[in-house]
């Protein structure tokens, strides 16, 4: 291993950190600033070999170097969005997880499956819906701490003690505005997943009814991404307020009531799933009562929505 | 950690301001990485060359040190000198250390 080896690998590593454009320019001064080091222990007398030798020991890990000169984060998620991560991640994982293992669970007892396949099943899917979760959650923190608009803490003039966090929760912090996107993809994923694959294992038997695609369904969506668009809006608002309570109470009614007018009319879940899951025979009766559940359920969901928004709202 | 290990953290965060108020006077005079460490080291500022080079290529970048490549001689260097602004933050950080000390001798006595 020849003298200039060590020199030029230890500068490749400190500079793989450095943006494209200044690499060159940060390799020839740390070159020049390395050569002057080592003549300088070479003038005192030192073998050039053992001059550089030192010199490169003591500049240090060429990592804690590289972060010096990176002005880049070398992390995924920074103290600025940590928490909120944290926050989000710990929240998803504890209402999803379960709700995905009971889900899995069920739609593999109702499909007739065995104890073993139920088991295995239940779990490798829990893994996979936590990985996922853990994954695009983490994916959209990285993207907002790499390409997010607001400042570093640090750099932010603006704060004013009006800006501090409430006490009580007022439905408009980061971590809502982000549960209430994710949980919409997710919705939104359900649906399709449902329309096109089926929950049930080995039956092409979807929940809702197939005649919803693509006229009701579509118009679904677009509902669903108002419900988005506005959680974005009442976080960049910093609170509710009654005019978005309005807008949040229109879009409730937009998606109950088309909602409540097929289910009565028969329109919204597949006459076909119970009758073909509940083997014994009492699957009409098993839609009835379910029909009416999912009936209690919108209504009562929507009315809480549309209230807990104009209660936040009159804070 | 070690109380060795604790009192090396704390001195490398008191003396962190006063390189770059070091850097930005001295550098009124031109000068070049290596050369500055000696200078600084020589006048008593215990400083690594692993904290001296990208501090200044952070003060470039913020506008308090101007940069020019000399490669009149063998051995090409980068050649850092202070700007307008650096004089001014200069001015601020050295008024700002006087009131520090006057503050910490008026504190009360260790024994």
């Amino acid at each position: 291993m020849n003298a200039t080896t060590f020199t030029e690998r230890y500068i490749l590593a400190v500079t793989r950190a450095v943006p494209e454009k200044q690499r060159d320019d940060v390799a020839a001064e740390l070159r020049a600033s390395i050569a002057d080091q080592i003549d300088a222990r070479m003038e005192a007398g030192m073998p050039a070999a053992d001059a550089e030798r030192e010199v490169l020991l003591d500049l240090g890990a060429p990592d804690e170097l590289a972060a010096g000169y990176a002005d880049r984060p070398l992390h995924l998620v920074g103290p600025r969005y940590y928490l909120d991560w944290l926050r989000l991640l710990k929240l998803l994982l504890a209402v999803v997880l379960p709700c995905a293992a009971f889900g899995i669970a069920l739609g593999q007892v109702l499909s007739g499956a065995e104890f073993g396949p139920v088991v295995g099943s239940t779990v490798s899917g829990v893994l996979s819906v936590g990985v996922h979760l853990a994954f695009w959650v983490t994916l959209i923190f990285v993207l907002l701490e790499r390409y997010g608009a607001r400042p570093p803490r640090e750099e932010t003039e603006s704060w004013s003690l009006d800006g501090l966090p409430q006490p009580r929760e007022t439905g408009a912090t980061f971590g809502d505005m982000l549960s209430t996107l994710i949980f919409l993809a997710l919705g939104a994923a359900a649906i399709l997943w449902d329309l096109n694959l089926g929950f049930v294992p080995g039956e092409n038997l979807s929940f809702l009814d197939p005649g919803l695609w693509p006229g009701w369904v579509t118009g679904l969506f677009v509902v669903m991404a108002l419900e988005g668009a506005l959680a974005v809006i009442v976080h960049v608002t910093g609170r509710w307020t009654v005019p978005l309570a309005v807008v949040n109470a229109v879009l409730g009614l937009a998606f109950a009531v088309p909602a409540l007018w097929l289910l009565f009319d028969g329109a919204l879940l597949n006459p076909a799933f119970f009758p073909t899951v509940v083997t014994s025979g009492d699957g009409a009766e098993v839609h009835q009562i379910l029909s009416v559940i999912a009936g209690f359920g919108i209504v009562g969901v929507t009315l809480w929505d549309i209230i807990d928004a104009f209660r936040k709202a009159r804070r | 950690m070690t109380d060795n290990e604790a009192l090396e953290t704390h001195l490398q965060e008191l003396r962190r301001g006063t390189i770059v108020l070091a850097c930005l006077r001295l550098l009124r005079h031109p000068g070049y990485g290596y050369g500055l460490l000696e200078e600084l080291q020589g006048r008593g500022f215990d400083t690594d060359a692993n904290t001296l080079y990208p501090l200044l290529r952070r003060l470039e970048k913020q506008g308090h040190l101007r940069s020019e490549w000399n490669t009149d001689e063998a051995r090409p260097r980068k050649f850092y000198r202070t700007s307008a602004a650096g004089h001014r933050l200069a001015a601020a950080l050295t008024d700002d250390f006087h009131a520090i000390a006057g503050a910490i001798a008026a504190l009360p006595q260790e024994d």
